[in-house]
């Protein structure tokens, strides 16, 4: 086998940041590969600085590589600089570790956090050689798997990959090894390997299923294809929070990476269940860790990787139960060290003085906050249980305690938006102005003024929310509308930044399309589309022409009402809460009802199921 | 309170570390060791770490120097152990001891030039000998604050050693002006001298390394600077 190590490095003399491609971080793994051990390429389709800010694959790297008989190593997209080189001197893509083929790998799997990321999957198949459609690959070649929020639904994927894995990989991939391990030198097929995975749970592999169209494009039929291939296949989780492996040992980036820190997973899952929010309906229940556990983890974690900052991680860290004890036992842990805590996803409505007085005393950073619309009707509708009075409070007292400068999120093209909802946004940031900060006397308020950053993406129905069967707005509607929001900013201390509308487009094309789209995927792959989720390389015309060749219309995903009892292309995957609950929460948005959360009153939704979490506290 | 130099070699795919982030490296190595660094006032403290010289990216190195604070009396023996088992395995410290020689001081440095040509060097140690006796060699040298330049080479040659064939290709000392007062980027005299032995000798060089040596220092007494 050739070495690519004196080309590959010959490379970096060549491109920008060769940090990127250089390994050998502190906390790396590196193993001596024997012959009777199995091998795991955990590739993350983006660049590295991206890719090393997700928390999932320190966890699933350090639990694979803990096991004797595996080595699991790390990839990342190329940059265009050096794929354009590898691919000059014909070096495949390779491995961080021990710059090896991975398509000598025997598993190669992919994390998909976004789907914006596809074209990058097809992109890093081919650059590694792996034949890019499923029944393209036979023996010799790697099983290629994807996992992560998206794997949930994936069908535009479904032609690439050998087998998904939905929910959680703590458990579940250490049992996939194990099965690789009797299947190899077994001589059984590779259908026989994936029919074993199938029974473990979790596992979905799409060439098990035959999908019908209709004339008219929708789903008629989406089977089975062999006995013992259930209808659907149910996500695996992890019950018990605290006994989850969490890893203390990290990889320490040379290079600045996009979350370039400690990250402590407070818990998964959200209590509260907007209904735009994929997140809140995938992770449920709700299963926290315990203080105990966490001031544990975070412990190894500060002696192991040296880092100045750590962030409390979940969707909602407000939420946490017994955030002031852990804050104050972690301030404990980090001031003397001179380490920054910082706590995102802090919801409004519970957020208090003492907490910011707390996280300020090692350094002061700048507040966001995600009223996600600007009405209280509008808010209703996605069941964003913020009040306008309580985001006055709250910017009053981060205005007076020294805060210069608030970041507020919001969607546009909400379901049952109007403009008057769209004028709700520029007024609510100018009422936090008015009343957050003018109404603080001058000679209490500390710095002479402050700034409001207002920054807008477009609503992007997704799979497995009361909104998937929402059609999205136009580009010409988004447009109009972010225009006319532009316009009714008027205030010189309001900043306005909103998302592409065209990359929006494609995320709900993708995020809620079936199998027809791995055409579409090559085909654009071919065109040269990749990283598109950086406007540098987004190139909407090469979509459109992708599209066009595989005579496939893209509003046909993104822009259309989906009727209830059509067949969904992600009907599938099973995450707990069935289709009957979302059907609810859908009628009761309209209404313009709100659902409490699951701690204040069970709504219901299928959940409890798994026997654990939240529903059981 | 003390100041102690560290000397640390940076080899393998390290050379790829940019300065900045070879600061950081060593931020968090340090806290890592829990060695008592000291940190400097203000609104946004720091670590105080002072690298003598700076190492150009894609550069090996085994003399390079870091002066850094701590704040009590832990051994100079401490220190490097303590760092060595906290540090990536390309950087290592060598040594720790008193900074007795200001970084002002420094003028030049000696770098190791492995030129790789195969077994295609025979004429390169004569060739390399005319370039070096050369009066004078444009190049271009680019800086933040004079912007690109046209200078000549040889002002920032101090010595250069004849080439030594081995298998690989072709392997020479030099030694280049290097400090505030005036500084050459190794990669620049490498490329100049691979550019004169492909025109001039018929020698083409597929790649090449660079490793720093020396770092030396008083122009008017030389010695090594560590």
């Amino acid at each position: 086998m050739r070495d690519y190590r004196t080309d590959y490095e010959d490379c970096l003399r060549r491109v920008q940041k060769p940090a990127r491609y250089i390994g050998n971080e502190f906390g790396s793994v590196h193993k001596d590969k024997t012959d009777d051990m199995m091998s795991f390429a955990f590739c993350f389709p983006d660049v590295y600085e991206v890719g090393m800010s997700h928390l999932g694959m320190k966890i699933l790297y350090h639990m694979l590589n803990e096991r004797e008989d595996t080595v699991c190593e790390r990839v990342f997209a190329p940059w265009d600089d050096m794929e354009k080189l590898m691919r000059e001197r014909d070096i495949p893509l390779l491995s961080m570790e021990s710059c090896a083929p991975v398509r000598e790998f025997d598993i190669v799997g992919f994390t998909l956090q976004y789907e914006m990321s596809y074209s990058n999957v097809v992109n890093m198949l081919d650059l590694a050689g792996i034949p890019l459609r499923t029944r393209e690959r036979g023996a010799g070649d790697p099983f290629v798997c994807c996992g992560g929020p998206c794997a949930y639904h994936a069908e535009p994927l479904a032609e690439l990959v050998d087998f998904f894995i939905l929910g959680e990989g703590e458990e579940v991939n250490g049992e996939i090894m194990d099965e690789y391990k009797k299947w190899c030198g077994s001589g059984k097929s590779r259908d026989d390997f994936l029919m074993s995975l199938v029974a473990l749970g979790g596992i979905y592999v799409p060439k098990f299923y035959d999908v019908e169209f209709s004339d008219d494009n929708t789903i008629k039929r989406f089977e089975p294809n062999r006995p013992g291939v259930p209808k659907q296949v149910r996500k695996r989780i992890i019950l018990d929070f605290d006994k989850c492996y969490a890893p203390e040992k990290l990889i320490v980036p040379f290079m600045e990476t996009v979350h370039d820190r400690i990250m402590l997973e407070l818990f998964r899952g959200c209590i509260r269940g907007c209904r735009f929010c994929q997140a809140g309906y995938i992770y449920r229940p709700v299963r926290e860790r315990s203080v105990d556990r966490l001031c544990g983890i975070a412990d190894g974690c500060i002696k192991n990787t040296g880092y100045e900052e750590m962030s409390l991680s979940s969707l909602s860290t407000s939420d946490y139960r017994e955030l002031q004890e852990l804050i104050d036992r972690l301030l404990g842990m980090t001031v003397d060290k001179r380490i920054n805590l910082s706590l995102p996803s802090l919801r409004v409505d519970n957020f208090s003085m003492e907490l910011m007085e707390k996280v300020q005393k090692v350094k002061k950073s700048g507040l966001t906050f995600a009223p996600e619309a600007g009405t209280q009707r509008l808010r209703d509708v996605i069941n964003k249980n913020v009040i306008e009075s309580d985001l006055i409070r709250t910017s009053r007292i981060a205005f007076g305690g020294g805060y210069n400068r608030i970041k507020l999120y919001f969607m546009l093209g909400l379901p049952t938006e109007t403009y008057d909802d769209v004028k709700g946004i520029a007024d609510l940031a100018k009422k936090v102005i008015d009343e957050g900060f003018f109404s603080i006397p001058p000679e209490e308020r500390k710095g002479r003024s402050v700034s409001i950053t207002v920054s807008t993406s477009f609503f992007v129905p997704k799979p497995f929310t009361p909104f998937q069967w929402e059609p999205q707005n136009l580009i010409s509607e988004m447009e109009d509308k972010a225009r006319f929001l532009k316009e009714n900013i008027r205030s010189k201390k309001i900043v306005y930044n909103w998302h592409n509308s065209d990359i929006s487009l494609l995320e709900a094309v993708f995020a809620k399309g079936d199998r027809r789209l791995s055409e579409v995927l090559i085909t654009a792959h071919e065109l040269g589309c990749k990283f598109d989720g950086w406007t540098d390389f987004f190139d909407y015309e090469k979509w459109l022409e992708a599209f066009r060749i595989n005579n496939i219309d893209p509003a046909f995903y993104a822009n259309r009402r989906i009727p209830y009892d059509e067949i969904l292309p992600w009907d599938y995957a099973d995450i707990g809460v069935p289709k009957s609950y979302l059907i609810k929460e859908h009628k009761r948005a309209y209404e313009e009802k709100t659902t409490p959360d699951c701690r204040e009153k069970c709504g219901g939704c299928g959940a409890a199921s798994f026997g654990g979490g939240v529903c059981f506290e | 309170m003390s100041k102690r130099r560290l000397v640390f070699s940076k080899t393998g795919m390290a050379k790829y570390i940019s300065h900045l982030d070879l600061l950081r490296c060593f931020t968090r190595s340090i806290m890592r060791a829990e060695l008592p660094a000291v940190y400097s006032q203000g609104f946004n403290p720091h670590m105080k770490m002072t690298f003598s010289l700076p190492l150009s990216v894609g550069v090996t190195s085994s003399c390079e120097c870091v002066d850094i604070e701590f704040e009590r009396g832990v051994s100079d023996g401490e220190i490097m152990k303590r760092l060595n088992s906290a540090l990536p395995p390309d950087i290592r410290i060598i040594s720790v001891r008193d900074p007795n020689i200001s970084a002002n001081d420094i003028f030049g440095a000696e770098y190791r030039l492995t030129l790789l040509c195969g077994g295609a060097g025979e004429n390169a140690p004569k060739a390399a000998g005319e370039f070096f006796a050369l009066p004078e060699v444009k190049i271009i040298k680019r800086t933040k604050k004079k912007g690109e330049r046209e200078v000549n080479l040889m002002d920032f040659v101090l010595g250069a050693e004849a080439p030594k064939v081995t298998d690989e290709g072709i392997e020479l000392y030099i030694t280049l002006s290097a400090g505030g007062q005036k500084n050459l980027k190794p990669e620049i005299a490498a490329e100049a001298l691979i550019k004169y032995l492909t025109e001039n000798a018929d020698i083409r060089v597929t790649g090449y390394n660079i490793h720093r040596t020396k770092i030396l220092c008083d122009i008017n007494d030389p010695k090594i600077f560590k």
